[in-house]
Order: C-alpha cells, then structure tokens, then sequence
C-alpha cells in the first residue's frame, strides 16, 4: 500500500493550498492599505467608525459623570471645562451621555442590519433560484416578490413606528422593526444578483450532477453573490442608526433618561427655540458623523467592488492602485 | 392606441396592490396590543358601554369580517373617524395632506435646483474642485439627521438672528389662512391676492423647505453625476466628441439621455418624502399628513394611520405612473 507516498502527497497539498491563502490574503491586505493611502477619505471612515466604537467600549472609564443622574443644581450650563459639552434641562452632563449613546444606537442598528441582511438576502437567494421556473415553487417566489412590493409601498417611518407599537416599546422591538423594514432591500438585492448567477456554467454543471439545490445556492450561489450586499450593509448600518435616533426623537424608540442621541436631540428641543443650543447640537453632531463614518466605508467597499477600477491582470491579481 | 393599452395595463395592477397595502395595514394594525374602545371611553368607562361601542365599531366580528367592512367603506369614501380629532379621517386628511404636498414639493424643486446642476458640472469637471465638492455633499447629505438640521435651522435664523417669524405652524397665528382652492396656501393666498397670508406662509416654509432641499439634494445629485458621467463616456459622446461638435452640445445630449433615471430618483424621494419628511413636520409643528399619522400610531388611534397609508400609496402610485408617462415622452424607444 503507498500509504506514506499518499499521506506526503496530502501534507503538500495542504501545505500548498494553505501558502496559496496566505500569499492571497497578505495580497489583499497590502492592496487594501496601499489603498487606503492612495485615498486617505476612504480611510476616514473607518477611522471614525473604529474610534466612535472604541470611545462606546470605554465609555464607563471616560464619561466624567454618570449618563443618567441628574443634578439640578447645574442644568442648561454652557459648555465649559466642568462640564466639556454642557449641561442639559435636567443638569445630566452632554459629553457623559454623549459618548454612552452609541452603545445602545450601534448596538441596535448593527444587530437589526445584520438580520436583515441575513434573511433578506437568504430569502433573496431562494427567490431568485426559482423565479420563473415552473411548479409550487415558482408561484411562491412570485408572490413573495409581490409581498415585498407591498411592503416597500408602505413610508418607512410609520411603518416602523407602527412596527414597534405592535412589538411593545422595547430595545429589542426596535431592532425588529430595523430588521424588518430592511428585509426587502437585500431581498431585491440579492435575487437580482442571482438571477444573473443562476445561468452560469458551473452552476449548470453542479445541477446536471445531481447536486440538491440547498447545496448549489449555498456553496455557490451565495458565495458569489454576496459582494454587493457586503457594500450596502455598511450605508445601510448608518441609515439604521438614522432610523433609531428618528424614531427615539418622535418618543417612539429609546426612552431617556436612557442616552441616546436621537432621545437626546428631542430633549434639547424646547431649549434650542430659548437659545441654548447645546443639549441638543452635540448628540446630532456625533449621530451624522457616525453615519458620515459608515457612509464613507460603504463608498470605499464600492469603489474596490467596481471591476473597472481593478482590472484583472493575466496574474489574476488586481494592480495596486495609484494615484489618480 | 398603444398608449391607451399601456395605461389600462398600469392600472390593472394597482388594485391588486392597493388591496394588499390596505390588507398589511389592517393587519398591522390589529396586532397593537390595546383596544380602541377602551382608548376612546378612558379608564373609567364601564364594561356595559365599552361593549357597546365595540359593537358599534364593528369590533366583536371576526378579523376578516372586520376587513372586509373596512374594505366596503372605504370603497364608499369612508375612511373611518379619528378619535383624537373626532373628525372623520378623510376631511381630517383633507386638509393635512396639501400641507404635507406643500411643503414636499417645494423641498423638491429646491433639491432639484442644488442638486440637478452641481451633479452635471460634477460630472463635466470630475476631476477639479466641484467634481470633490460633488462626491462629498452626497455623502455629507445623507449623513445629517433631518430633524437635527431643521433644529440648528431654526436655533441660527430664529433664535440668534431673529430673521423669522416663530417657527410653529404653516402661517402665523394672527393671520387669516386663505380660502381653500388647493390646499397649498401660497398659491390660495396668490389666487385670493391675500398679501399677508402669502408673505407669512413664505416665511414659514422658508426653513423647512430648506432643510429638505438641502438634504434631498445628495441623492438627485449622485444620481445625476453617476449617470451624466456614464453618458459623457458613452460611445455616443466620444463620436460626437471626435466628430468636432461644440462640448455644450454634447452635454445636452449626454443630459437628455441620462434623464430617465434622474427622473427615476426624482420620483421616489417624492414618494418616499410624504412619509419621510415627517421629522421635519414634528419640529417645526406643521400640521401635516405625516405628523397625523404618527400622532396616531403613539395614542393608538389607528384609522387616520390607515387613512395616511393609503392616501400616500396611491400619491406614490399616481407618480409613478406620471413617470411612465415622461418616460415614454423622453425616450422615443419606448413607444415602439
């Protein structure tokens, strides 16, 4: 038996496959940092993005007071060095409730986005495979394509309030309702870029070989397609985390004294009409730079999808890029 | 002929699917814990007469009776009452839903005067100065929060400069509103020659408007720089480059063709603004559809939300089909 000759020739192959990762992946570090210093507003985003997650980790270590307890012997003060960013109506400290907000906003936005994705796209991917084929299936692809025309029929905001109201005012309704409102985004997305996958060769081939469908979306349809859905998960976080703060400012997501931005901005309001513009100016100037943040990643995921920016040479390798 | 085909086809599906808008609203509708009569009479009413209320709405049916009751009066104009303004919800709306459109649409034009112009100069100079400026006001519009950009609004041209009239309402208390024609009170205000009204409603939609113009102006202007740049490179362009023709013409020519999705993104932010310009609504008090609608989902008041529903469905249907139309105008290929 050449037990030993197969057992070596396993190890290299391993070994092989194993250089071929690495060498793949350094490869796409490297063009991903060289990138990043060719288009240093790129780069921008995840900075922010990185520093506002980082500034909501540390938060309990850096906030100079607690973001929730009110002292009514120092409200409405004006940003000075006891208080960085001022105080609001209450006497609770802006910068505190400032930095602790994004750990309830990233945290819902993030989560809801991610679910979506997962079963829109999932379903996206189901839909796509069988539309326009014949039987049970088929109708029932139509149908839910339909049920996704009439859902984005419907104006978000109210329907996510809406959402909410039926779910109970919670943290966890909330990510429903993000969840839920983003389903068809990725639905679309996704079956558009099947359908254009469902036709290739290798997907033939693995259907004339017998292969069960669940296998051919899972270990080729998806892997191929998730691309662009990576690229609008990032807007989409940051359009989430828009939705969070708007629904908390018309009193129908987070609840202060809970610090929140879009909370906090509703609880600036009646003081911003009297001139005192910073219990409400600083939470909605973190929230749009934070999904300024997300925005630019999403830009940048983009900007290397796009196949004409990276042209395949004969190597397989994109060039890395240069100044433009 | 064709034309007349198309638009029968067109509307073909939008029963369909106006049943199914109204079929998840109901839906959705019923799934909010609370019970209306309950809501309607307060803490103290009896057991007796809340019974009979709920007979009275219809409430002790079945659900898919209850539907299609719904459906048969609304079938007859009857949208229900809301039990907040104890109006029926179709005068109710009424008179909010022009406030909404008003505003709406001179958010619009103003969104289409920034960004229609910077998008095609964007694109044009792509790599100067208004090609950076271009790529980075979309970004930077879609990342302010409507609502907080409408409060720094108001706390700089009110509460500091003092510029405008209190920012609460449609028009200033001690002035008259104009008779109703359409609604909108600038044009009302115009047809009647109500000077006052017209110079107080102006000053009150001056910086809401400007908020949604602002904001609104990111996506037209990507969109139209995206496009106007595909179009510019377009084989097209390059012969009529080659061809020696004068670069203004070929802009207007890159321009026409890249109107149909512009014309796309323009309609659904149109659409999508009737529901999504509610925000801006709640700042600054206006009264609108969208601010109903909302007033009624927190206090459980759920035929005006219906009502808003559906009142805003069929506007998106309505303009999208208007789009069909100008598609079919613009583009010759259509037609054959």
């Amino acid at each position: 038996m050449p037990l030993p000759l197969q057992n070596r020739f396993n190890a290299e192959l391993k070994s092989a496959v194993w250089s071929l990762i690495l060498e793949r992946t350094g490869y796409g570090l490297r063009y991903f940092v060289q990138f990043l210093r060719v288009y240093p507003g790129y780069a921008a985003g995840y900075i922010i993005v990185l520093t506002v997650a980082l500034v909501a980790a540390v938060a309990p270590l850096i906030a100079p007071y607690s973001p929730v307890n009110a002292d009514a012997s120092v409200y409405l003060q004006p940003p000075a060095l006891s208080h960085v960013l001022g105080t609001d109506s209450t006497g609770m400290d802006v910068f505190s409730r400032v930095i602790f907000a994004p750990r309830i906003d990233l945290a819902i936005a993030v989560i809801g986005t991610l679910v979506s994705s997962i079963v829109g796209s999932s379903i996206g991917a189901w839909v796509g495979y069988f539309q326009a084929t014949t039987g049970i299936r088929s109708f029932l692809s139509s149908t839910i394509m339909r049920a996704a025309d009439v859902l984005q029929a419907f104006p978000v905001f109210v329907f996510a309030i809406a959402l909410v109201a039926v779910f109970g005012q919670s943290i966890n309704s909330l990510v429903l309702a993000i969840a839920f409102v983003n389903i068809p985004i990725y639905l679309r997305l996704m079956r558009s870029q099947v359908l254009r996958i469902r036709d290739m060769r290798y997907v033939e081939a693995a259907y004339i070989l017998g292969v069960p469908d669940w296998v051919i979306i899972g270990r080729h349809i998806i892997p191929n397609s998730i691309a662009p859905v990576l690229a609008q998960l990032s807007v989409n976080i940051g359009w989430s985390i828009l939705l969070t703060a708007g629904l908390s400012f018309v009193g129908a997501g987070v609840r202060a004294p809970t610090p929140e931005w879009g909370s906090m901005i509703a609880m600036g309001f009646p003081n911003v009409m009297t001139g005192q513009w910073w219990p409400s100016v600083f939470p909605g100037l973190a929230l749009a730079i934070t999904v300024f943040g997300f925005a630019l990643i999403g830009a940048s995921i983009e900007f290397l999808a796009d196949p004409r920016r990276r042209r395949t040479l004969a190597s397989g390798k994109p060039p890395l890029p240069t100044q433009a | 002929m064709v034309i007349l085909r198309y638009i029968g086809s067109r509307l073909l599906f939008l029963v369909p699917q106006i049943v199914g808008i109204v079929l998840v609203g109901f839906i959705l509708i019923k799934a909010v814990p609370g019970d209306p009569a309950t809501l309607m009479l307060g803490p103290m009413a009896s057991t007796d007469s809340i019974a009979r209320l709920r007979t009275d709405l219809g409430l002790d049916q079945p659900l898919p009776v209850q539907f299609l009751i719904y459906l048969q009066k609304l079938a007859h104009g009857d949208f229900g009452t809301s039990w907040q303004t104890t109006q029926p919800v179709l005068s109710d709306l009424r008179t909010r839903f022009p406030a909404t459109l008003e505003l709406v649409t001179y958010g619009m034009l103003l969104a289409l005067l920034i960004g229609i112009p910077l998008g095609v100069l964007s694109a044009v100079r792509k790599r100067g100065a208004i090609g950076k400026i271009g790529g980075m006001y979309g970004l930077v519009a879609g990342a302010l929060p409507d609502f907080w950009l409408a409060l720094v609004l108001v706390f700089v041209f009110y509460s500091e400069l003092h510029w405008l009239a209190s920012p609460i309402g449609r028009i200033d208390i001690s002035v008259i509103p104009p008779d109703t024609i359409t609604g909108f009170y600038t044009i009302d205000s115009l047809l009647t020659g109500n000077w006052d009204a017209l110079g107080s409603s102006v000053q009150h939609l001056l910086l809401p408007v400007v908020t949604l113009g602002l904001i609104n102006a990111g996506p037209i202007l990507k969109m139209t720089q995206s496009t106007m740049d595909r179009m510019l490179q377009a084989d097209f362009s390059q012969y009529e480059r080659l061809c020696g023709l004068p670069p203004q013409l070929i802009m207007r020519h890159a321009f026409r063709n890249a109107l149909p999705s512009i014309i796309t993104i323009v309609s659904v932010l149109y659409g999508f603004l009737i529901g999504g310009a509610v925000l801006v609504e709640i700042v600054f008090s206006w009264g609108g559809a969208g601010q109903y609608a909302v007033q009624g989902v927190l206090n459980s008041d759920f035929n005006p939300v219906l009502g808003f529903v559906i009142f805003s469905a069929l506007f998106s249907l309505v303009v999208y089909f208007l789009v069909d139309l100008a598609y079919l105008a613009i583009d010759p290929r259509i037609r054959h």
